[in-house]
C-alpha cells in the first residue's frame, strides 16, 4: 500500500529537528524547525501534521511538538 | 550564428599562456607573440600559413612529419616550426624553394603510400594530405606506388560511430596523442618501427575490444581519413555549421552542429567553448540520432483515461483541453490541486516560463524542478554556508589544484570531458583523495593513482566529513588568517568547540565509516597543507537523508582550509544534467523566485507583481515528492509535466505510479512516450535540444547558447507551447523569442542584470553573476568576500539514516552512472551508445556472491523494504564486501522499485544511495517487472491505435 501523507511529514519533521540538534541544542533547534517549516512547508502541510499533533502526536520528537503547538493559531 | 562549413582554424600548436611577450619577424611581417609560442604557431596568428601534417593546435608539437620546416636567421638547418619557439628578434622565412622542395620530398613519401582515390575518398574537401599535397604543389611521386604499401590492410569497423581504415594512414601520431592528452585513456600506441609502425588499439585489438571509451578526439585528431565518422562516410562532408551547446550532462560542452541541409551529420566540439575547450564524449559527439529516431512523437494527443487510445488532435485543440480541465479541476478541488514539474533538460526560458506559469497563472507556488532529485541539497548547503547555491570555479581551474578531493562522484562516467582535464592536472602530478564507497575509475587507471582512498560506508559521508575536519582543527592545521577574517567568528567559535569534540574523532567515527583512522588522518593533512585544495562532488553527496549537511561540510572545509575565492581551489557541485544549474537559478523550486530569492521577501515579490500583474501567494508550494503524496490522499489532481519523466527516475516507483493513477489529468511535454507518458492524459510534443532556441547554464555558472539548427519536427518549440497554456489559462504571455523571456529574466534578477543575447553571442558564453559590478560575468566567485558576507560555519552533525542494514536486509544498494548512457536513458537508449551498456546489472563483491552462490551472468533478485526487482548479477571488487551497486539507465530494471522514499531532511532530495537489500539468486523477472512489461505493450498498442486512427 502506498504510504499516507502524514507518515512522511511525521518523519521528515523529526528528521528536521535531529539535523537542527534536537537532542543538543532544544532551543535552538526549535527556533530552526519552526523557521524550517515556514520557509519549506505548504500551509496546508504545517496544518496537517498540527492537528496531528494536537490528537496526540504519537511518534514526533519533543522539539518538533513543541514547535507545531508554538505555530498553532 | 550560421555559418558555411570550414574547418576551425588550426593554429598547429597549442596557446602559450605566458604574460610576457616576444617580437619577431616572419616573412617580413613583425609579430608579438606570448613567449612559449611556436614559430607555426606565431606564424598563423599573422596569417602566415606553414604546412604540417602533425601538429593541430588541441596537442603538444611532436616534430615527426617534418613539413612544417622554416629558415631562421643564424640557425643552421631548417628547423620544425612546430617545435621550435620564438625568441625576441628572430627573423623567419616561411617560403623559399629550397624548403618547397624539402616539404615536396617528405609528401611524395606519404604520398606514395597513400590510396589515390581522393574523388571517392569520404573526406575529400576535409582532408588536410591532400590540401597539403595540393599547398605545396606536389605533381609527380618519383617512388611510385609499386612499393610495398599497406592499401590492403583491412578496415576497423567495430566502433558504431566511426571507421578506422589503416590503409589512409600517415602514422603521424595524432590519434594517439589526442587519446594520452586529451581523452587520458591511453588507448592507443604506435606499433612497430619504420615501415612496419602502425596505430594500434588496445593490446592488437578492434576498438570496442580495446579500452577505447569512442571520445572521438581521436578522429577529430586525424588529418586524413583513416579515423573518420560513419556519419560523414555515409553522407559526405556538411555544408554549413550553428555552435550551440551539448544537451547531456552538466559539463555543458559547446559544439558545432554540422548539417547538410536540415540533417545533422556531425557534432564537432567546439575549441571556442570554455566549458570543453575542443573536447567532447561519447554522448554529446555521437549520440544525437534520438532527435530523429522513429520513435518521436511529433502531434498532440489527448484522451479521457489511461485505459483509452489516444486521440491525435491539433496543438489549438489540446492547448483548449488542457487549460479547460485545469481549470475545472481548480474549479472543484481548490486552487492548489496543480502544480507543474519542469526538467534541467530544459532550456532556461523554458523553465522560467513554467515557474511564472504556475505562480502566475495556476496561482499558487506548485513548481518543482527534477534537481529535487538530485542537487536541491547544494543548493541549500552552499547557499547557507557561503551564500549562493552555486558552484565557485570555473572547470579550467582544475588546472591549477595541488590536491583534489572527488567525492561522491565519478567524473570519467559522468562528467567525462570534465573528467579529461581533472586526470590531465593528475598526470601533471597533483594529488587525488577519491571518497566512495566504490572504486572508482580514478582510483586506479593508466597513470593515476589516488593517493587516498576512502571507501566510506555508504551513508556516513558526514562522519567522514566532521572526521577530517576534526583532524584539521585538533591538529591545527586550519588557514587561521582566512578564517578569522572572511568568516562568521561567533558561529565560528561554537563550530569549532562542535568539531572539537572526541566524537568527531577518525577513530571513534572508523565504525560508522568503514574507514581506517590512519587514512582519514594522512588525507585530512594532506588536503589542509595543499597550496590550492579543491573538491569536487556529486550526488553520491547530495543524494543522502544528510545530503544537506554532507554539503556544508564540504563548505566548511574550504573554508576552514582557505581554499576559496582564486583559482585551483573551491567547491564543485558536478552537476547531472546539462541545466540543473540553471533550472534551479530560474527560481524553480516552490519556495523561491529566480535568482534564489525566497518568496516571503516582499521586495522581490512586489517586483514580480508589477512585472507580471498579479498577486502571488508568499507561502510555499509543494515540492515533487509532496505533489505525490497529496495525489495519493487525493489533494492534488492536475500536473504539467515538461520533460521529465517522474515514474522512472524518482524513488519508490510504486509510490509514483500510485499518485500519477490517481490525477486527474496528467499532461506531459516530451519527445518520446517515456514511463510517465503512460499514464498521461494530454501529451504535447516537446523539441530536441537542435530544435529550439534558448540558453543552458552548466556546472560553472555558465550560460551557453542553444540554438536551432533543425525545424521543430512538432513545428512548435517548446517554450511556445507554454505561452500558449498560459494564454488559454488567461495568464497573458506575448513573447516572440527566447531572447525576449531572458531580458525579462535579466530585468529581475540581481545576479542576471548584464546578461543579454547579444552579449552570449559576443562572448560565446556569460559565467554569471554578470551585472554591473561584473559586466562580463564572474568565473571565481567569493574572491575578497563571501556573497553572504560572512562565511557560516553550519554545524554538522552526524543523523545515521534509518535505512540501515539488518538481518533481512544485511547489503546496502548504492546506484550511480555509467559513460555510454545518461539518466533514464531515453534519448542514449535510442542510439548507437547501447553497443557499450544494452543492460543495466548489479556489481556484487566475489565473496558476498560466493556466500549465495551467484555467478557472473546469474539473475539476482533484490528485494529492499518497499519492493524487488531482478537483474543480471556481474561479479566486481570495485564495491566492496556489504555493499552492491547498479545504475538506472533501462526502465525494464526497476532499480527505482527498490529505492525508498527516505530523503534528505533539508530538502527531500532522496536519498538513492542507499538502500537496505537482501540479494539472492532467482530465475525469473520480479512481479514488478512482469506486470511493467504488460502495461508498456498495452499503452504502445494504445499509442498505436491512435497513431492509426
Ligand atoms: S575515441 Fe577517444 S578513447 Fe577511443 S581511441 Fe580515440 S581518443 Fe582514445
Ligand atoms: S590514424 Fe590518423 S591521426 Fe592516427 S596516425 Fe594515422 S593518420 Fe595520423
Ligand atoms: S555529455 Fe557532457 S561531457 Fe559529454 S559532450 Fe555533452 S556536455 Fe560534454
Ligand atoms: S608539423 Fe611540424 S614536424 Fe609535423
Amino acid at each position: 500500500m502506498a504510504p499516507k501523507q502524514i507518515d512522511h511529514l511525521i518523519k521528515m519533521a523529526n528528521q528536521i529537528a535531529l539535523n537542527t540538534g534536537a537532542h543538543t541544542d532544544i532551543a535552538d533547534s526549535a527556533r530552526r524547525t519552526g523557521e524550517h517549516l515556514r520557509k519549506f512547508w505548504t500551509p496546508a502541510m504545517r496544518e496537517q501534521l498540527g492537528e496531528y499533533c494536537a490528537s496526540g502526536g504519537e511518534g514526533l520528537e519533543p522539539v518538533v511538538e513543541q514547535v507545531l503547538r508554538e505555530m498553532s493559531p | 550564428m550560421l555559418q558555411f562549413y570550414e574547418p576551425e582554424k588550426d593554429y598547429g600548436t597549442p596557446a602559450s599562456t605566458a604574460t610576457e611577450t616576444v617580437t619577431l619577424t616572419i616573412d617580413g611581417v613583425d609579430v608579438t607573440v606570448p613567449a612559449g609560442t611556436s614559430v607555426m604557431r606565431a606564424a598563423a596568428e599573422a596569417g602566415i600559413k606553414v604546412p604540417k601534417l602533425c601538429a593541430t593546435d588541441s596537442l603538444e608539437a611532436f616534430g615527426s612529419c617534418r613539413v612544417c620546416l622554416v629558415e631562421i636567421e643564424g640557425v643552421k638547418g631548417y628547423p620544425a616550426s612546430c617545435t621550435t619557439p620564438v625568441s625576441e628578434g628572430m627573423t623567419v622565412r616561411t617560403q623559399s624553394d629550397y624548403l618547397g622542395d624539402l616539404r615536396r620530398n617528405v609528401m611524395e613519401l606519404y604520398i606514395s603510400d597513400h590510396p589515390l582515390d581522393c574523388l571517392t575518398c569520404p573526406t575529400n574537401g576535409d582532408c588536410e594530405l591532400q590540401d597539403t599535397a595540393g599547398e605545396l604543389g606536389l605533381r609527380e611521386v618519383r617512388y611510385g606506388y609499386e612499393g610495398a604499401n599497406h592499401l590492403a590492410v583491412e578496415k576497423d569497423t567495430s566502433n558504431p560511430y566511426f571507421t578506422f581504415d589503416p590503409s589512409k594512414c600517415i602514422v603521424c601520431s595524432r590519434c594517439v596523442r589526442a587519446c594520452e592528452e586529451v581523452q587520458g585513456t591511453f588507448a592507443l600506441t604506435i606499433d612497430g618501427r619504420g615501415f612496419e609502425s602502425k596505430v594500434s588499439a588496445g593490446q592488437a585489438q578492434s576498438f570496442m575490444d580495446s579500452e577505447c571509451v569512442s571520445c572521438g578526439a581521436c578522429v577529430d585528431a586525424c588529418p586524413t581519413a583513416t579515423l573518420a565518422e560513419n556519419s560523414i562516410i555515409e553522407a559526405g562532408i556538411p555544408e554549413h555549421s550553428v555552435v550551440t551547446t551539448c544537451a547531456y550532462c552538466g559539463v555543458g560542452c559547446a559544439f558545432r552542429a554540422e548539417l547538410r541541409g536540415n540533417t545533422v551529420v556531425r557534432m564537432t566540439p567546439y575549441k571556442d567553448g570554455k566549458a570543453n575547450e575542443g573536447h567532447a564524449c561519447v554522448k554529446g559527439r555521437f549520440a544525437f540520432g534520438y532527435a530523429t529516431h522513429k520513435d518521436r512523437i511529433t502531434e498532440p494527443m489527448i484522451r479521457d483515461s489511461i485505459d483509452d487510445p489516444w486521440k491525435v488532435v491539433s496543438w489549438e485543440e489540446a492547448i483548449a483541453h488542457t487549460a479547460a480541465r485545469f481549470r475545472a479541476i481548480q474549479d472543484q478541488h481548490g486552487r492548489n490541486s496543480i502544480g507543474a514539474i519542469s526538467s534541467s533538460r530544459c532550456t532556461n526560458e523554458e523553465v522560467y516560463l513554467i515557474q511564472k506559469l504556475v505562480r502566475s497563472g495556476f496561482g499558487n507556488n506548485n513548481v518543482d524542478t527534477c534537481a529535487r532529485v538530485c542537487h536541491s541539497p547544494t543548493g541549500y548547503g552552499l547557499k547557507t554556508t557561503l551564500g549562493e547555491s552555486a558552484g565557485t570555479q570555473t572547470f579550467a581551474s582544475v588546472a591549477k589544484a595541488d590536491v583534489i578531493i572527488v567525492m561522491g562522484s565519478n567524473p570519467t562516467e559522468a562528467h567525462p570531458v570534465f573528467g579529461s582535464r581533472l586526470k590531465k592536472r593528475l598526470r601533471e602530478g597533483a594529488k587525488l583523495i577519491v571518497i566512495d564507497p566504490r572504486g572508482i575509475e580514478l582510483v586506479d587507471s593508466p597513470h593515476i593513482q589516488a593517493n587516498h582512498h576512502l571507501a566510506v560506508n555508504p551513508g556516513s559521508n558526514v562522519a567522514i566529513l566532521n572526521a577530517l575536519a576534526h583532524v584539521i582543527v585538533t591538529e591545527g592545521l586550519q588557514d587561521e588568517a582566512f578564517i578569522r577574517a572572511r568568516c562568521d567568528n561567533g558561529q565560528l567559535e561554537k563550530w569549532m568547540a562542535f568539531i572539537r569534540d572526541p566524537r568527531h574523532s577518525p577513530e571513534q567515527n572508523e565504525a560508522d565509516t568503514g574507514v581506517p583512522a590512519a587514512q582519514v588522518r594522512a588525507a585530512a593533512r594532506l588536503y589542509a597543507e595543499a597550496g590550492n585544495g579543491a573538491i569536487y562532488y556529486g550526488l553520491g553527496v547530495t543524494e543522502h537523508s544528510q545530503g544537506s549537511t554532507a554539503v556544508m561540510g564540504i563548505a566548511n572545509l574550504a573554508m576552514l582550509t582557505g581554499n576559496l575565492g582564486r583559482e585551483g581551489v573551491g567547491v564543485n557541485p558536478l552537476r547531472g544534467q546539462n541545466n540543473v544549474q540553471g533550472s534551479c537559478d530560474m527560481g524553480s523550486f516552490p519556495h523561491e523566485l529566480p535568482g534564489y530569492r525566497h518568496l516571503s521577501d516582499s521586495t522581490t515579490r512586489r517586483m514580480f507583481e508589477r512585472e507580471w500583474n498579479v498577486r502571488l501567494d508568499p507561502e510555499p508550494g509543494m515540492r515533487i515528492p509532496n505533489m505525490f503524496d497529496a495525489a495519493v490522499d487525493g489533494d492534488f489532481k492536475g500536473l504539467y509535466c515538461q520533460g521529465e519523466d517522474v515514474a522512472q527516475s524518482d524513488p519508490n516507483t510504486q509510490h509514483i505510479e500510485a499518485a500519477l493513477s490517481s490525477l486527474e489529468c496528467l499532461v506531459v511535454q516530451d519527445i518520446f512516450l517515456n514511463e510517465t507518458a503512460k499514464y498521461a492524459h494530454v501529451f504535447l510534443p516537446g523539441a530536441s535540444f537542435l530544435e529550439k532556441n534558448g540558453t543552458f547554464t552548466n556546472a560553472e555558472r555558465r550560460i551557453s547558447p542553444v540554438r536551432r539548427v533543425m525545424p521543430p519536427l512538432s513545428g512548435k518549440e517548446d517554450w511556445e507551447v507554454t505561452v500558449d497554456l498560459a494564454n488559454a489559462m488567461g495568464c497573458p504571455m506575448d513573447y516572440h523569442h527566447p531572447s525576449q523571456v531572458m531580458d525579462e529574466i535579466a530585468r529581475l534578477t540581481p545576479t542576471f542584470h548584464g546578461v543579454s543575447y547579444d552579449k552570449l553571442d559576443a562572448q560565446g558564453s556569460i559565467q554569471w553573476p554578470c551585472n554591473e559590478a561584473a559586466p562580463e560575468g564572474t568565473p571565481t566567485m567569493h574572491v575578497d568576500q563571501f556573497v553572504r558576507g560572512e562565511g557560516y560555519f553550519a554545524l554538522t552533525e552526524y543523523v545515521a539514516t534509518d535505512e540501515r542494514a539488518n538481518r533481512r536486509f544485511p547489503m546496502l544498494l548504492t546506484t550511480g552512472r555509467i559513460l555510454s548512457q545518461y539518466n533514464v536513458g531515453a534519448q542514449t537508449r535510442r542510439t548507437d551508445n547501447t553497443a557499450w551498456h544494452p543492460e543495466d546489472v548489479l556489481e556484487i563483491h566475489p565473496h558476498d556472491a560466493e556466500e549465495r552462490g551467484i555467478a557472473d551472468g546469474d539473475w539476482v533478485g533484490i528485494t529492499s523494504r518497499v519492493g524487488d526487482t531482478v537483474l543480471h548479477a556481474q561479479i566486481s571488487s570495485r564495491v566492496k564486501p556489504g555493499v552492491v551497486y547498479t545504475t538506472f539507465h533501462h526502465p525494464v530494471s526497476g532499480a527505482n522499485v527498490i529505492t525508498t522514499d527516505n530523503s534528505d531532511w533539508a530538502t527531500n532530495c532522496p536519498e538513492y544511495k542507499v538502500t537496505a537489500v537482501e540479494v539472492a539468486k532467482v530465475s525469473q523477472p520480479s512481479a514488478w517487472q512482469a506486470r511493467q512489461k504488460q502495461f508498456d505493450r498495452r499503452q504502445h498498442q494504445l499509442l498505436e491505435e491512435a497513431t492509426d486512427a
